[in-house]
């Protein structure tokens, strides 16, 4: 399993948009991909999972990847928040 | 009359259908043949699927993408694994279809309900939607279609679905009440942008009327009447009439020039609170931005934010209004509004305390990290710095070497900037309008803040019922320091504007068209109604107006004019 704390900067958090795009990104990988919040675990490719987390600006998340091509998984997550989830 | 929340402006008048709640209760039942029901249950959700993607498409159709927006929520949240899937495997486990639905969305309505978010508790209500729209196709319940009721309909319901939202049109529905929903709830907004005027949250209104009854939706005050008496009748007709055709006048400004009646131009431009609001006044059509209140980027905080992220916002403003004036105001903290990481001192004279200027000067790191951060996104469009609560010359000038002393450093190191950026005064204060002419020698542009301006020269506070009644800006003592002030711009040469609720004001304006002032800066939903005001006085007649005015000797004697005056150019 490979993981990454990051901070969340989009101005709207995780609500429907940013966390729908999350999924979508996230679905095509074959490993589990979950999100760490508030010592909570979510799995990062439901969106009403993502949302039910209140996941907000400024919030730290830890994005954890297990499978064939967890490496890949990390990097398309982390790029994916760095560049403020679509908002 | 019953009183609600004012969700959508205008006046309907009609025939009231009502819209009754359909019984949703179902016989809870040891399922045997799981797979059949399953099949019912996997039918229903495609059916709710493509019946969804329909009314999205036909909103995104007629009302933009926006609008569809919520309805593509619902589509992303039935087909999530934790919803459909939850369902399926209670139905695979015996459960009935209705009561995996009922179950996994009342579990989620539960868990987003209690949260201490706006828009996720909107998210509960949406889920409630899906349960009931999912229900009534297991159920085989239709609604009425809505899309073929008769034209001058008033539709009352406890709350409007989505799917009944999507059926109406402006043809056949004069007005909508509800019992539940407020200002940003889905059926507030699809009725303002299908521009049918709408009362909600009328506590018991569906119990109150029934269908044929006739009714009044005054959208714009949030009142309604049901089988009004001829006279209130006849006088809601007349307002009808008027909204009507003052909506279509208003229309006709739509990418007008903003001018006088003989042809002067002045700028209109638009306060704003976060980037985002710049869409609003390009939405608008605001000419710029005339106040940047940069507060947001401090309050909704919970550290300092770094230049970077300061930077970030203000180049985003600068990017969507692509070239047309932004002037931001710098840090206006203390008075009434307080930010808790700051550690300001509790003082006794908040408004005449450690506050805006004083504060930022006083904590000259802190203010020159903002400084950088407008001083760099100026590179990305026509970004202006404004200094609040200035009292005296020496503060101005401070300022303007803190930014000299950034271009500096920023032509050392390579760093792109606009090397004309402005600095200008607000002018709030009765010590900055008594020095006007020294200030303007300084500053390259001032812009009148009326709140304040009012505040501190009637000596009162406006939160206070007892002496509320002195707070106005048609004191005559206030109409002379606006007057001075802009004259005092006006003999130096540099542009004066105002960004205080005065420069939308019908009555103001004309006083202000002839003391010259040049920029109008207005809440963005205001800016068709000011070009409006605007383009009906000439510069002679507000003349006129505004030589009697001066004379006058009190606030109501000066109102009353005002009001005969503005009466006549409607």
């Amino acid at each position: 399993m490979v993981s990454q704390k990051i901070t969340v900067t989009n101005e709207q958090g995780m609500h429907m948009r940013p966390a729908s795009l999350f999924c979508q990104t996230m679905t095509p990988f074959a490993s589990d991909v979950k999100i760490v919040f508030n010592d909570t675990t979510f799995d990062a490719k439901s969106v009403m999972m993502l949302m039910s987390a209140c996941i907000k600006c400024g919030s730290e998340i830890e994005i954890q990847c297990d499978g064939p091509d967890e490496a890949d998984a990390l990097k398309a997550a982390i790029e994916l928040v760095e560049s403020g989830l679509g908002d | 009359m019953h009183k609600g929340i004012a969700a959508s402006r205008g006046i309907g008048i009609g025939s009231v259908c009502l819209i009754v709640e359909h019984d949703l209760s179902y016989e809870k039942k040891k399922i045997e043949d799981t797979a059949a029901e399953k099949a019912r249950f996997i039918d229903a959700v495609e059916r709710f699927k493509s019946e969804t993607m329909e009314m999205a498409e036909d909103i995104k159709k007629r009302l933009g993408p926006k609008e569809a927006e919520i309805l593509e929520g619902h589509l992303v949240m039935i087909s999530d694994p934790t919803m459909a899937g939850e369902m399926g495997k209670m139905i695979d486990a015996g459960q009935c279809a209705e009561s995996a639905v009922e179950a996994v969305c009342d579990m989620f309505i539960g868990m987003f309900s209690k949260m201490d978010d706006d828009m996720m508790r909107q998210r509960a209500s949406d889920i409630s939607d899906i349960k009931v729209s999912l229900l009534k196709i297991l159920l085989g319940i239709t609604d009425i279609d809505i899309s073929k009721l008769e034209p001058g309909t008033i539709l009352v319901a406890k709350d409007l679905t989505p799917s009944m939202t999507s059926q109406i049109n402006k043809e056949n529905v004069a007005g909508i009440i509800t019992e539940v929903g407020g200002k940003t709830s889905h059926s507030a907004i699809l009725a303002r942008a299908l521009e049918i005027p709408a009362v909600l949250s009328v506590p018991d209104i569906t119990a109150l009327v029934k269908d044929k009854d006739s009714a009044i939706v005054d959208g714009t005050e949030g009142v309604i009447y049901i089988n009004p008496e001829g006279d209130v009748l006849s006088k809601y007709v007349l307002m009808r009439e008027d909204f009507i055709r003052k909506q279509a006048e208003l229309k006709s400004f739509v990418g007008k020039p903003t001018v006088t009646a003989d042809g002067e131009s002045v700028e209109l431009f638009c306060n704003i609170g976060t980037p985002k609001d710049a869409k609003k006044a390009i939405e608008c059509d605001g000419e710029g931005i005339g106040l940047f209140r940069s507060e947001f980027l401090f309050m909704d905080n919970n550290h300092l934010p770094t230049e970077d992220e300061q930077f970030a916002a203000y180049k985003e403003a600068a990017t969507i209004m692509g070239g047309k004036p932004v002037i931001i105001r710098t840090l206006d903290i203390g008075g009434d509004k307080d930010i808790p990481y700051l550690g300001l001192k509790k003082e006794e004279n908040p408004f005449l305390g450690y506050r805006a200027v004083r504060y930022c000067l006083g904590n000259v790191d802190s203010y020159m990290i903002q400084l950088r951060a407008i001083v760099r996104a100026s590179a990305f469009g026509k970004i202006k710095i404004m200094v609040p609560l200035v009292t005296c010359v020496e503060e101005i000038k401070k300022v303007k070497e803190l930014v000299a002393e950034i271009k500096k450093d920023f032509d050392e190191k390579g760093i792109d900037y606009d090397k004309d950026i402005e600095v200008g005064c607000m002018i709030e204060t009765p010590a900055a309008s008594l020095i006007a002419d020294l200030l303007a020698k300084e500053a390259d542009f001032f812009s009148i803040g009326t709140n304040d301006l009012t505040q501190y020269t009637m000596s009162v506070d406006r939160g206070n019922a007892d002496v509320a009644y002195l707070y106005s800006t048609f004191q005559p003592s206030v109409l002379r320091s606006i007057k001075h002030i802009i004259e005092c711009g006006k003999n130096a040469g540099i542009p004066v504007g105002m960004c205080g609720e005065s420069a939308a004001d019908p009555l103001m304006i004309p006083l202000l068209i002839s003391f010259g002032l040049t920029e109008f800066s207005v809440n963005p939903v205001l800016v068709l109604t000011a070009r409006c005001t605007i383009s009906k006085w000439s510069k002679a007649e507000a003349d006129t107006l505004a030589a009697k005015v001066m004379n006058l000797t009190t606030e109501a004697e000066i109102q009353t004019l005002l009001k005969t005056e503005s009466k006549a150019k409607e």
